[in-house]
């Protein structure tokens, strides 16, 4: 029994084993990046119309009856292909390019059915043809291009690709995904002479930022060894400021012992000083006691007997001098008082006297009064006279000048000479020359000279006339003080 | 798996679109993004790089017509 059981579960085991092996073997799937083109069923075509004969399936599984149908996988990988193309620019320069194309299978079942059709057996040698391809066409668009748009203007360059293969590579089921130029090979250095201005220009900046960075760099090296210097100098300057620190405190610490030394030496002379003070106060203690004080008490008691000596002697002239004093103010009383009567008895003689002369000046004053009043008298009677002798004169001389004036000059002649030889009164010794005649001539000169005081008379007397009959009327007031001018000629 | 109707897709300019030139779009098809060669739908325009696109025809396997979608 338990051997039917066990048969039983083998075979069933065993027949479930069957239908898996048989559903591996049916039921495809396709991958990602794979398209699976099956052919010999003519129902169940999908996506491709009539005519097609098989059917594409992608991104799933399907069932496949083997020995019916046949399974092949179509990659839809990216495929590059290297180009190496020798080919003449627009401007006829040579230039060998270098490139790749990278491309697919396109996704839709129409590529993908053309590139079945085309590639299937083929895959490996798909890269070959598209070579072949993309050289004639690279040669056709490099021919349509110049060297610097080549250079510059991708844009360009992926328009005229699309342009040229785009149409060509739809007909094989492929997209293009990119053409790249890797290099350009230009033989003739086209294109290094393009760039040679620019590279110069370019070298020139290089060559002065380089110069203008050593010399920043120079500058900056020269600054930080300076610092150095600098840095290094304060450090020596610190350095010996330290050790000269060091070498004096070694210094004191060396001279430390003979100092203590010194100091306690310093110690041991002070106190001996000390003692020798002390004992210097001691003897000095001594000879105050046993020579000064015995001094003192001689000296004070000589003193104190001289001192009581002075003061008897102070005394005895005190009392004299009061003795003296009283004498004197005695003295004085008795002066004062003799004087005294003596100024009395002086004023009263003065009294006396001076009564006396009062009286006597009055009798000199009444007699002296008398005697001018009788003078004037007399003088005014004669005043008169004279007078009236002066008019009659006058009246003379009115009638007749010449003889009153020669009158005159006879009565004063003699004068008149005396006045002329007066200028020789005071001669001492006189020498004449000319004799006789010198002596005649000076006579006459001395007499022309009072003939010349007569010729002056004449003169004031005309003048004289007429003033005295204007002045005739007055005469009598006035005949003192005229007759004196007359007079006196 | 049936191949998706193109016409009506949005898709935005990579390669301008003109007369007489070849031009490049990329469409968001399939799941993923594939780029088209490209053809201006009205004879005479020109759709600089960036401008955003609608399919209006499309020709398998690869060639499409399109249009500016905004007016710019």
């Amino acid at each position: 029994m338990p051997m039917v059981v066990g048969v039983v579960a083998g075979v069933a085991v065993a027949a479930v084993l069957v239908l898996i092996g048989l559903f591996k073997l049916m039921w495809r799937v396709a991958e990602p990046n794979e398209a699976l083109i099956i052919s010999g069923s003519k129902h169940r075509t999908e996506g491709i119309e009539e005519g097609m004969g098989f059917r594409i399936v992608t991104g799933r599984g399907t069932l496949v009856m083997p020995g019916v149908q046949a399974v092949r996988k179509l990659s839809l990988d990216l495929n590059e292909t290297e180009l190496q193309v020798d080919c003449v620019t627009h401007q006829g320069i040579p230039l060998k390019v270098r490139g790749v194309v990278i491309f697919k299978v396109g996704d839709d079942f129409v590529s993908i059915a053309n590139a079945a059709r085309r590639f299937l057996d083929q895959q490996k040698l798909m890269s070959e043809r598209v070579h072949n391809v993309f050289a004639g066409h690279l040669r056709s668009i490099v021919g349509g291009l110049t060297v610097e748009e080549m250079i510059r203007d991708r844009e360009k360059l992926t328009g005229q690709t699309r342009a040229a293969c785009g149409t060509e590579m739809e007909k094989l089921g492929l997209i293009v995904d990119s053409l790249q130029i890797h290099e350009i090979e230009d033989p003739t250095g086209y294109i290094q002479n393009l760039a040679m201005p620019h590279a110069a220009a370019v070298q020139r900046d290089a060559r002065i930022a380089q110069a203008e960075a050593n010399r920043l760099a120079t500058e900056a090296e020269q600054q930080s060894f300076a610092r150095m210097a600098e840095a290094t100098r304060d450090s020596e300057i610190l350095q010996a400021g330290y050790q000269a620190e060091r070498d004096k405190a070694a210094a004191e610490a060396r001279q430390a012992g003979p100092l203590a030394e010194a100091g306690a030496r310093q110690e041991v002379v002070v106190q001996e000083t000390r003692v020798a003070e002390l004992e210097a106060h001691r003897r000095e203690q001594q000879l105050q006691a046993d020579v000064r004080k015995p001094a003192d008490a001689a000296a004070y008691e000589t003193r104190t007997l001289a001192e009581a000596d002075r003061d008897a002697r102070i005394s005895s002239a005190q009392a004299q001098a009061k003795e003296t004093e009283l004498a004197a103010a005695a003295e004085a009383t008795r002066v004062k008082a003799a004087a005294g009567a003596e100024a009395e008895a002086t004023k009263a003689r003065g009294e006396a006297a001076a009564q006396a002369t009062r009286a006597t000046g009055a009798a000199e004053a009444a007699a002296a009064q008398a005697r001018g009043l009788a003078e004037a008298e007399a003088a005014k009677a004669k005043g008169l006279a004279e007078a009236e002798a002066i008019k009659a004169r006058a009246a003379a001389l009115a009638e007749n000048q010449e003889a009153v004036v020669a009158q005159q000059l006879a009565e004063n002649w003699p004068e008149i000479v005396k006045a002329g030889a007066s200028a020789f009164g005071n001669v001492d010794n006189m020498v004449l020359l000319n004799g006789a005649d010198g002596m005649a001539d000076m006579f006459a000169k001395a007499l022309t000279m009072g003939g010349t005081g007569l010729g002056l008379a004449r003169q004031l007397l005309a003048s004289m006339d007429r003033d005295g009959q204007a002045a005739q009327g007055a005469s009598s007031l006035n005949g003192q003080s005229r007759k004196v001018p007359v007079d006196d000629k | 798996m049936a191949d998706a109707s193109m016409v009506g897709l949005m898709g935005r300019v990579t390669g301008t679109v003109g007369p007489g030139l070849v031009g490049e779009v990329i469409v968001r098809v399939r799941g993923g993004a594939e780029h088209f060669l490209a053809h201006p739908a009205s004879a005479g325009d020109r759709i600089e790089t960036g401008t955003v696109v609608m399919v209006v025809e499309h020709l398998p396997p690869r060639t499409v017509y399109v249009t500016a979608a905004y007016d710019s």
